[in-house]
Formats: structure tokens, sequence, C-alpha cells
């Protein structure tokens, strides 16, 4: 059980590297497109895309400072809120292999609500950064029924 | 294991950078150009607010297209330096 667990935690581990790394290449490019939109609409005399371009190139910066500080932050502080299993025996391993694999999810699942935010405020469209902070309150709201639920199921159980 | 997947990303991601810069260099000539007509223009038939209005448009430019080459790249260098190790 262990072993499996550490498996598919090797594998969320190698999507995290992956999906940070992406982040941060796409926010550069993201900055460098809305730079070059501020400079197009200027010349044109566009003010209103002007605006929308200062204001999403702040956004784009907001939402990469978010991922790769606040979103390990947020795990950390949520998994470690999660009860450790009440059990004993095989319950006790499959209380912890649930427990790191529901932080795993969660990292993963919060990452690429705000690489896709990053991705989708760099090809103009909006909403980027509520949707990213949607899926990261769902994730937390998920790892905090989840660690109501395994006490629960430990009792229901009745093992030990 | 998704090594190939992030290769191709920073591929693709370094060819949109040189994309991005070189069409910035064109856009911020053309807007160069287009001020100085403007400017020209306006020096040649006595209108001050739109040679002003061209000068500082100019340096808008400038300004921009520094923030591009020297800010973002720092930025970017920064955001990179960020990345966190996996919290699980």
């Amino acid at each position: 059980m262990t072993a499996i667990g550490q498996m598919l935690l090797e594998i969320l581990r190698n999507g995290w590297i992956v999906l940070v790394s992406a982040v941060a290449a796409v926010a550069a490019l993201a900055l460098m497109s809305q730079i070059l939109k501020t400079v197009s609409s200027g010349i044109m005399g566009a003010n209103l895309y002007v605006y929308e371009a200062i204001a999403a190139f702040f956004g784009v910066l907001l939402l990469a400072l978010f991922g790769l500080l606040g979103v390990p932050a947020l795990v950390q502080a949520a998994q470690a809120s999660l009860p450790p299993s009440a059990g004993c025996g095989p319950i006790t391993e499959l209380g912890q292999l649930a427990i790191m694999l529901i932080g795993g999810l969660a990292a993963v699942r919060m990452m690429l609500a705000v690489f896709s935010g990053v991705a989708m405020t760099t090809l103009g469209g909006s909403g980027g950064l509520s949707e990213a902070m949607l899926e990261a309150g769902e994730a937390i709201f998920g790892m905090v029924i989840a660690s109501a639920a395994l006490p629960i199921a430990t009792h229901l159980l009745g093992v030990c | 294991m998704f090594d190939t997947v992030l290769d191709k990303i920073l591929e693709i991601s370094r060819d949109a950078w040189v994309f991005l810069t070189g069409l910035l260099v064109v856009v911020a000539i053309l807007g160069g150009l287009w001020y100085a007509l403007q400017g020209a223009a306006g020096a040649a038939f006595g209108g001050g607010k739109m040679t002003a209005m061209a000068i500082m448009g100019a340096i808008g430019i400038v300004i921009m297209v520094m923030v591009a080459f020297l800010v973002i790249p720092e930025m970017s260098t920064m955001l990179q330096g960020m990345q966190p190790t996996p919290p699980f």
C-alpha cells in the first residue's frame, strides 16, 4: 500500500514541477504580450486597450505570485489540518495514504488552475484570476471535507 | 516522467518569446516613425500641442520598450527563482 502511495505521489510531484515551470514561462510571455498590447494600443490611440493591458499585466503578476507563493503555503496548512488516522492496522496505512494523496491532488489541481488562468490571460481571456481562486477554494473545501470524513469512516468501519 | 512535456513547453515558450520581442521591436519602430511624422507635421503647421503629444508618445514608447527589455527578464528570473518544491 505504501509503495503504491509513494509511486502515485512521485507522479504528482513530477506533474507539480512541470506545472510550476510552465507557470513561470507562460507568465513571462504574458507580461511581454501585455507590454506589446500597451505599445500598439498607445500608438493607435486606443486608451481603453491600454488600461486593459496594464490591468492584465498586474493581474498576471499577481496570479503568478499567488501560484508560486500562496499555493504551497495553502497546501501545507491544509495538509497539517488533516487528522491522523484513528484506526489501526490497514486502516492507519489507508488513512496516511489518503492524507498524502488528497494533499498532492489538491496542490496539483490548484497549480493547474493557476496555469490555465495565466494562459487564459495571455490569450486575452478574462476571469483567470477569479477561476483560479475558485479552484483553490474548491480544493481546500475538499480537503476539509476529507478531514471530517476520515474519522467518521474509521468509526463506521468499526475497526479497533 | 513529464520531462518531454516540459521540454516541449519550454521550447514553444522560447520561440514565442523571440517572436514577441521581434514584434515589439517592429511595432516600436513603426510607432516611433509615426510620432516623428506627427511631430514634424505639427511643427510645420504650427500645431504646438500636436508636436508635444508626439514627443510624449515617442518617450512613452521608449519607456515601454525599456520596461519590456530590462524589467520583464528580471521579473521572469525572479519568478523562476521562486519555483517551490512540491509541498506534499
